[in-house]
């Protein structure tokens, strides 16, 4: 019985030497971990587009937006979407901005699409009551359109809806001739304003 | 076998068989040889059961039953070396030459310098005797090189949740994900497992076996497997002096991927108590081909190694098990999918546009995921008297990043990048044999660590969960009654940082599994089996806080905090039957799985979530009561020596019960049917075999109606037949056996959807895969 309890207390030592090395183990990964979350940081995300238009002959300018400064998502706000107004028979030079705002400082993603512009492209789809017109879009390196600058003319008093959608080209495979639909692509922004020629 | 001549991969296969039946000619033994045995203590006479018994040469490995007893059958004649080991025992290693049917009886010698009192009967617990289903030796082989859930989907009512062909998760009787535990190596895998594209991150060359159970001891590991536990099993460290390697690789010729995987164990002579293993895989894959294009960025690249190592007395052993899993997966270009439009511009299209096909290559772009996993873990087992101590102790941590494609490509960064530390503790007791009684208790302790940056899709959070549980078995004549209880509290605690503003939730939850299972041996060969059982399963985080789009499915994904509990009420009923000449075995289990508060997603199509990408719609977690039920058959016959059907069904019909409707995603009624023949073979060939099998998937015509708006954007695809090949022969020179292998997948190349694919919306499934393998032990 002496001997047993003496050997007992020997592996049990042995036994326990480990569990306490373990413990200690299991301590200093659990010291190291985090307590606080990280901020939110989704670094794709658009928030903004903004239309920045001025008119040619009186240099009249204006901005209209879709702004949605706080992201979508659970507890966020609505996005704010302006309503375009322009004048009748007039044309327009518009510059398109896109803005990560949930990104401090906000971040311009317009700049990140211009630099990879063969891969990018804006299109314009005003709807037959609008009474817009969009052409004379602005290029990328190759020549094909990427549509960050454009020109709007408006004819006769109407009122109607404008889709902008920019579209991604896998691997610099964007041509001129690419509907907006094609299958090459998918879409990175698409909102629909609506429009008032007055 | 006229028609496969012509198929480019399949000419491999028939050197092979060209090569075996030159061999097969010269043969005149036949390898139908069995050897019986029966395991004593030397000492007392005692009946060894629970006793391992390996040849490794052939790796099979029995155990003996009840009486001591085992048997080893379809040897061929030879030489043998068996290895016998029991708990308290010292191992011994006996030669056998098998000329015929042989019996052998071992004795155990008791270790040296045991002067307590005798460790013998009654420290191996009685087995499981729920539902078990596992997969180990030729089945295991042949699915040697597939990820861990299509090896389980070899499975009877296994089936696999797939996102593309490089990401696939196992279903067992339509439920996954949270709802099955994993087991790996003895340690509950946790991961990110929640998600449907996150497959378990397990090497399959790890496991002796893989295991599938129901019943009692699943309430080792939790409270919460409403679906079922899967054990993956690594081999026993050897405990005798020598050492054993073996050498597994494998070529698949449809995306032109190859494995390597070697694993190789020492026991050294001078230091009898320690054994180590070390263990590797490497797997690299191209991009996968459908019957008519290739699929660009589909390719993939695995590297997971693990170390071993044992302390073994006479009272006590220690095992500390290391591993590391790291996978990165292509996903396929063309499944990047912005918003809604695009989603079902991409559905219209018969197939998909020809910039995201044909390009072959290893290359893995945008988008793709990454994922590690590493395992730490320490096991103990302290022998006192006739009692069984086990603590265990691992932490894990997991690691996944997603690539999206993104506008810029000076963008390295993944877009959602989650990580969890988990450190679990698990204490248990096994306490004697009273009254035909042997029991287990055990407590257990997990906490966990969740933290993510960059996009936001589950919270970060911490959490710890207490359980304990209490099985016991009895067995006397032809009864066999397990019966257990189990209960899990968890409480956690998450955060999220959005725009300044830090939003916290706590929750608890508390859950009670349970279960009951009665065998009854009507003859030697004919069982019944009776299972009831309760599980619960708390909420997890991304079901109470998920919120965000999922890109996939062009859905925006919200949780609700005010989730509870889902319970499991489920009763199983099991039937197996052998003729006495055992050319005749047959197997059917029914179930009847009934889920209260059964969480589930379900489509609001009336409130789309507007962002500047365009509408998605939204889709939320709700509960529902659901109902599951349907049954595996399978029989297999040997109407000629050498040729054997088998043949199995999976059947099962889930309804969403306050609806009144089917519920959605559950996989559709599968058959399957295979012929083998098995060769005779020789003392340097043994058990060459060829199967062919047919295997028909029926389409899933039981989905949920339109009642409240749209619930998918496509038909579930058609039925499909598929034919696959399966032949193995090993060849011995000296003592070295090696055995190759050759298995077609789709061997007629038909085209087709399957329905649990989340990709079926776009592409079709791979095409002939041929898979050539080649195993060498040494």
């Amino acid at each position: 019985m002496n001997y047993d309890s003496n050997f007992k207390t020997q592996y049990m030592k042995k036994y326990f030497g480990n569990f306490t090395i373990a413990i200690a183990l299991m301590l200093f990964l659990n010291a190291c971990s985090k307590e606080v979350a990280e901020e939110d940081n989704d670094n794709e995300v658009v928030t903004t587009l903004e239309l920045h238009i001025m008119e040619r002959v009186t240099f009249n300018h204006f901005i209209y937006k879709f702004d949605d400064p706080d992201g979508f998502g659970a507890g966020s706000a609505a996005p704010v979407i302006d309503v375009i107004r322009l004048s009748p028979n007039k044309v327009y030079d518009v510059e398109l901005k896109l803005f990560n705002k949930t990104a401090n400082p906000v971040e311009d993603v317009t700049a990140e699409v211009e630099e990879e512009g063969a891969d990018h492209r804006f299109y314009y789809l005003p709807s037959t009551s609008s009474n817009i017109t969009v052409n004379n879009f602005s290029n990328d390196g190759n020549g094909v359109p990427v549509g960050i600058m454009s020109t709007w003319t408006t004819g006769a008093k109407g009122a109607g809806k404008i889709r902008i959608v920019l579209r991604h080209y896998p691997n610099g495979s964007k041509a001129t001739d690419d509907p907006v639909d094609s299958p090459k692509s998918s879409t990175d922004v698409d909102t629909e304003f609506t429009t008032s020629v007055e | 076998m006229f028609l496969i001549i012509h198929f480019i991969g399949v000419r491999y296969l028939l050197i092979v068989f060209l090569l075996c039946s030159g061999w097969l000619n010269t043969s005149a033994q036949d390898c139908n040889l069995t050897l019986k045995g029966h395991v004593e203590d030397s000492d007392t006479k005692d009946q060894l059961s629970g006793a391992t018994v390996i040849i490794r040469s052939i790796n099979r490995e029995v155990t003996t039953d009840d009486n001591g007893d085992f048997t080893f059958m379809k040897l061929c004649p030879g030489t043998y070396e068996l290895e016998v080991t029991h708990v308290g025992c010292e191992p011994i290693s006996q030669t056998v030459a098998i000329e015929k049917n042989t019996h052998i009886d071992l004795l155990l010698p008791h270790l040296k310098n045991n002067l307590q009192e005798v460790i013998v009967s009654g420290t191996k617990q009685l087995t499981n005797t729920g539902f078990k289903q596992e997969l180990s030796g030729t089945r295991l082989e042949q699915a040697s090189g597939l990820s861990l859930a299509e090896a389980l989907a070899k499975l009877n009512g296994v089936t696999m949740l797939q996102t593309g062909s490089t990401i696939a998760k196992p279903v067992i009787h339509g439920l996954h994900s949270n709802r099955i535990l994993t087991i790996n190596n003895g340690v509950r895998q946790e991961g990110q497992q929640w998600g449907n594209e996150h497959a378990p991150e397990i090497d399959p060359f790890i496991a002796d076996k893989l295991i599938v159970i129901k019943g009692v001891d699943e309430l080792k590991y939790g409270s919460d497997a409403i679906g079922g536990v899967i054990l993956v099993d690594p081999k026993p460290l050897r405990y005798l002096p020598g050492n054993h390697g073996e050498i597994n690789t494998v070529y698949f010729t449809n995306n032109n991927e190859y494995v390597v995987s070697g694993v190789y164990e020492q026991q050294l002579k001078k230091m009898p108590a320690f054994s180590y293993r070390l263990q590797g895989t490497f797997k690299r894959g191209a991009n996968v081909r459908t019957p008519d294009y290739r699929l660009n960025n589909t390719a993939l690249q695995e590297e997971n190694f693990s170390v071993t190592v044992g302390w073994k007395k006479e009272h006590y052993n220690l095992e500390a098990f290391y591993s590391q899993f790291h996978t990165k997966a292509g996903i396929f270009t063309g499944s990047h999918i912005g918003n809604l439009t695009d989603l079902k511009e991409a559905i219209a299209a018969p197939k998909p546009d020809d910039i995201f096909l044909n390009e072959k290559g290893y290359e893995i772009s945008r988008p793709n995921q990454e994922v590690s996993h590493r395992l730490f873990k320490l096991r103990s087992n302290l022998y006192k008297g006739a009692n069984k101590f086990q603590l265990t102790m691992a932490a894990q941590y997991n690691e996944r990043k997603e690539y999206d494609i993104v506008r810029s490509s000076t963008n390295l960064k993944p877009q959602l990048n989650l990580s969890i530390l988990t450190l679990t503790e698990d204490l248990s007791w096994e306490h004697p044999s009273v009254f035909n009684l042997k029991g287990t208790a055990g407590i257990s302790f997990m906490q966990q660590d969740n933290s993510y940056t960059g996009r936001y899709f589950i919270p970060h959070y911490i959490s710890a969960t207490y359980g304990g549980y209490w099985l016991e078995k009895w067995k006397k004549e032809k009864w066999d009654i397990q019966a257990g209880i189990r209960y899990d509290y968890k409480a956690f605690s998450t955060q999220r940082l959005r725009n300044a503003v830090l939003t916290s939730h706590d929750f608890d939850f508390s859950t009670l599994g349970a279960s009951l299972n009665t065998a009854y041996t009507i003859r030697p060969d004919m069982h019944v089996n009776v299972n009831l059982s309760h599980a619960s399963r708390a909420p997890h985080v991304n079901e109470l806080l998920s919120d965000g789009i999922h890109h996939g499915t062009a859905t925006y994904e919200v949780g609700d905090i005010n989730l509870s509990p889902e319970k499991s009420y489920n009763l199983s009923v099991g039937f197996d039957y052998a003729n006495a000449r055992k050319t005749f075995t047959a197997e059917l289990t029914l179930y009847n799985n009934y889920i209260r508060d059964f969480i589930y997603q379900q489509p609001k199509p009336d409130e789309p979530v507007l962002t500047i990408a365009g509408a998605f719609p939204k889709i939320v977690y709700e509960q529902t009561n659901a109902l599951l039920r349907g049954f595996d058959a399978a029989f297999s016959y040997h109407f000629l020596k050498q040729l054997a059907l088998s043949s199995k069904a999976s059947v099962l019909r889930a309804y969403n019960r306050n609806i009144d409707d089917w519920l959605i995603s559950m996989p559709a009624d599968r058959i399957s049917n295979e012929l083998v023949y098995t060769f005779k073979g020789n003392e340097h060939v043994s058990e060459p075999y060829v199967g062919l099998e047919l295997a028909n998937v029926f389409k899933q015509s039981r989905v949920p109606g339109d009642k409240f708006g749209k619930q998918d954007y496509k038909e579930p695809p058609p039925a499909y037949n598929l034919v696959n090949l399966n032949a193995a022969v090993t060849l011995r020179f000296g003592k070295h056996p090696f055995t190759l292998g050759a298995g077609v997948h789709n061997l007629l190349n038909t085209s087709y959807r399957e329905y649990l694919n989340s990709f079926r919306y776009y592409v079709d499934e791979a095409g002939r895969n041929v898979q050539l393998r080649l195993k060498f032990s040494f």
